[in-house]
């Protein structure tokens, strides 16, 4: 949830800074002793509800943090910005956060075009930025720079599982709908190829212009196609609209519904409409593993629901800067530049191996199924399938995969 | 599908469309008509309606109950927004109705997002309306088969209203001279009041109506009054016949336009405006401007 309130800028950056210090009580004399955490993060505009989720999870793990004995026995402390989405505003943030409050460790920054904007400053900021979300896969690619890190999935990481599952499903026919301008054209692009790589039939596409309110349309001629499964490139309000009305329909009885990567978001919004949708996900609250269950019990316990995508991937992201810096046992750039490469960390996801040819963490990839659970209001997204960090990493700098 | 169940299914379709369009479209026309009023807020109600409908229906769990309730309500948000700030409004030019009326978009969006929230909400349907019904073995939402049943409902009912009450008289009466009504004594401020009430109140029922198939979203409000204007533009500004005819033609060209030639399914309705305004410029059954 994004908010358009306007808060004045430094009302909103001590509150939350004594809310994070708060959470250790007065344990620590100083405050000039906290290890600050630099965030320029979007909370208001489109993708205000992705920031709002990555900052919940940054707070969450400060507050753990400083619960416990801090980190290096000092408290953490976030310097938190909104960027509104705007590139030249994360830089000139970041830039304020380096130099007036001497912040030397940068995350939670949304858009990769921001990402991509700040990477080339790290140096002479002699700051670290780990990435808790960007997708582009340059990042590690053609535009990495030794103090960037990505622990989470990158962009052709979500693809590539979903093209993997897409290998190994029955379906041998596909059709699909997108919305009509770079993205879902783009998107299904890629979805047909995959297809296609896969031995399998691509029935063709049909798009719908941003904004489309009856579907009914689209649902005959998906219909019609005689396709098994259906890639939906949808978002937003669009999306909504063609969920329920699918189901209003009874589309999904006959036709698997796929999607690049399932929105929560959208599942809240439609509720049962989302029931049966499989797709692309870095992060599920469903994830069977023993720091997953710790992390969701204390998740429920402090928020009273279940964390989401975003939030299970920025908290991962946290964790690996914990481990760096305890590793290094300094928050020197230099330092926690050679502890990252190569360090290993159980975390939320399973293992993670941030490698040091591009600084990419080599992680496992997910699809999940919308499934509806005896008593959650919402249906939540459970893994239907996981797939080896040697299969979803893509090879060193490169965005594409050989098989 | 066979061509005949894919022809009966296509224009039930377009039907069902028919009926919201027909909601949104009339109220602003009749606005229009008795007013000369042009309410930018037109798509707000319309959003408004949605959500006020989503409360009602959560709080007591019926959706016929949140039929009733959101429109009453909007209706009554409209009726105090006339009387409070329009109608002090009404010696000056046709501006300041325009800037009143799309501060009041502005106004009351901001008071939707603080009262629900930025997240789109869905209203669930009762059994009876969220079940399939098979034509020729081809299932069809009986929701859509709702919808243009209360369209045909709301139409007839509006015709009946206008042209057999008094209130519809005076309504009529009123559009073609107000300050002669006036002079015979009657409330002309009563009366716009009443339709401006009445014609927000239906852009609300054509919101919670929509909410099922859309969620309610804070970006209703802006799709949805370019859809009202150009239901009344084709129509005519001020018929009521020409907004229900207006509303009939633009969904079965959205309907059959995107079917056949997807590419233009945007294009679509403003082609059919173009065209009609080319052979009437004042609309279908407007006045000649």
């Amino acid at each position: 949830m994004s908010t358009h309130n306007a808060v004045p800028r430094r009302v909103l950056l001590s509150s939350l800074t004594a809310a994070a210090l708060a959470g250790g009580g007065q344990r620590w004399a100083l405050a000039a002793d906290a290890i600050k955490i630099g965030m320029p993060v979007t909370l208001t505009g489109a993708l205000g509800s992705i920031g709002t989720q990555m900052r919940q999870a940054c707070e969450f793990w400060a507050k753990q943090v400083n619960a416990s004995d801090g980190l290096l026995g000092r408290p953490i402390e976030l310097v938190i910005e909104d960027t509104a989405g705007n590139p030249s505003n994360t830089v000139r943030k970041a830039q304020e956060m380096v130099e007036r409050s001497g912040v030397r460790l940068l995350t939670c920054i949304v858009a990769s075009n921001e990402a991509l904007a700040v990477a080339p400053k790290l140096t002479e900021w002699d700051a670290i930025f780990v990435s808790g979300d960007n997708g582009d896969g340059r990042l590690t690619g053609e535009s990495l720079v030794p103090n960037f890190f990505r622990p989470n999935t990158s962009g052709p990481m979500g693809t590539r599982a979903v093209a993997l599952w897409l290998r190994d499903s029955p379906m041998k026919k596909f059709y699909g709908i997108g919305m009509d301008y770079a993205w879902g054209h783009n998107s299904m692009d890629v979805f047909a190829a995959e297809v296609k790589r896969a031995g399998k039939e691509f029935l063709g596409a049909v798009f719908s212009p941003t904004g489309t309110k009856d579907f009914s349309p689209y649902i005959t001629k998906i219909r019609q196609s005689g396709a098994e499964g259906c890639y939906l490139v949808l978002a937003g309000d669009d999306n909504n609209a063609f969920l329920s009305q699918a189901k209003q329909y009874r589309l999904g009885d006959k036709i698997q519904l796929l999607t690049e990567q399932v929105d929560e978001g959208s599942i809240n919004a439609v509720g049962d409409a989302a029931v049966g949708l499989i797709g692309g996900s870095r992060y599920s609250a469903t994830l069977d593993n023993p720091a997953n269950k710790a992390f969701v019990a204390a998740w429920q316990k402090e928020y009273g629901r279940l964390p989401q995508m975003f939030e299970g991937d920025q908290y991962q992201s946290c964790i690996v800067l914990q481990a760096a810096i305890e590793k290094a046992g300094s928050i020197d750039a230099a330092k926690v530049r050679s502890a990252m490469e190569n360090l290993i960390v159980n975390s939320v996801k399973g293992r993670v191996e941030m490698r040091a040819c591009d600084h990419q963490g080599e992680q496992a990839g997910f699809v999940v199924k919308v499934v509806k659970r005896p008593g959650m209001e919402h249906p939540v997204p459970e893994v239907v399938a996981t797939y080896p960090a040697d299969r979803i990493t893509p090879p060193c700098n490169q965005m594409s995969y050989d098989n | 599908m066979d061509f005949l169940p894919f022809l009966l299914v296509q224009c039930l379709n377009a039907l069902s469309q028919a009926a919201l369009l027909f909601f949104l479209g009339v109220g602003l026309t009749l606005i229009f008509g008795i007013m000369r009023i042009v309410n930018f807020a037109h798509g707000t109600f319309y959003m408004l309606g949605a959500f006020l409908g989503y409360s009602a229906a959560h709080l007591s769990g019926s959706f016929w109950f949140a039929l009733i309730a959101g429109p009453i309500i909007a209706g009554g948000v409209g009726a105090a927004f006339e009387i409070g700030l329009l109608r002090p409004l009404y010696r000056r030019g046709d501006s300041a109705f325009l800037m009143v009326t799309f501060g009041l978009t502005l106004v009351l969006g901001d008071i939707t997002r603080l009262l629900w929230g930025v997240d789109p909400l869905q209203i669930s349907l009762p059994n009876a309306l969220g079940a399939i019904v098979f034509l020729f073995d081809e299932p069809f939402p009986t929701y859509r088969l709702f919808l243009a049943a209360a369209g045909i409902i709301v139409a007839v009912a509006i015709w009946q209203f206008l042209e057999r009450t008094r209130l519809g008289l005076l309504i009529r009466a009123t559009s073609q001279n107000a300050e002669m009504v006036h002079a015979l004594g009657v409330n002309v401020n009563l009366v716009r009041s009443g339709i401006f009430g009445i014609g927000c109140g239906l852009a609300a029922l054509g919101g919670v109506l929509a909410a099922p198939m859309v969620t309610a979203s804070l970006g209703m409000a802006g799709n949805a009054i370019i859809d009202a204007f150009v239901i009344v533009i084709i129509g005519g500004m001020g018929s009521f016949l020409g907004s229900l005819l207006a509303a009939v033609l633009v969904a079965f060209v959205q309907v059959f336009g995107t079917y056949y030639f997807p590419d233009f399914a945007l294009a679509a309705m403003y082609l059919l405006m173009l065209l009609v305004l080319m052979i009437r410029p004042g609309g279908l059954l407007g006045k000649e401007i």
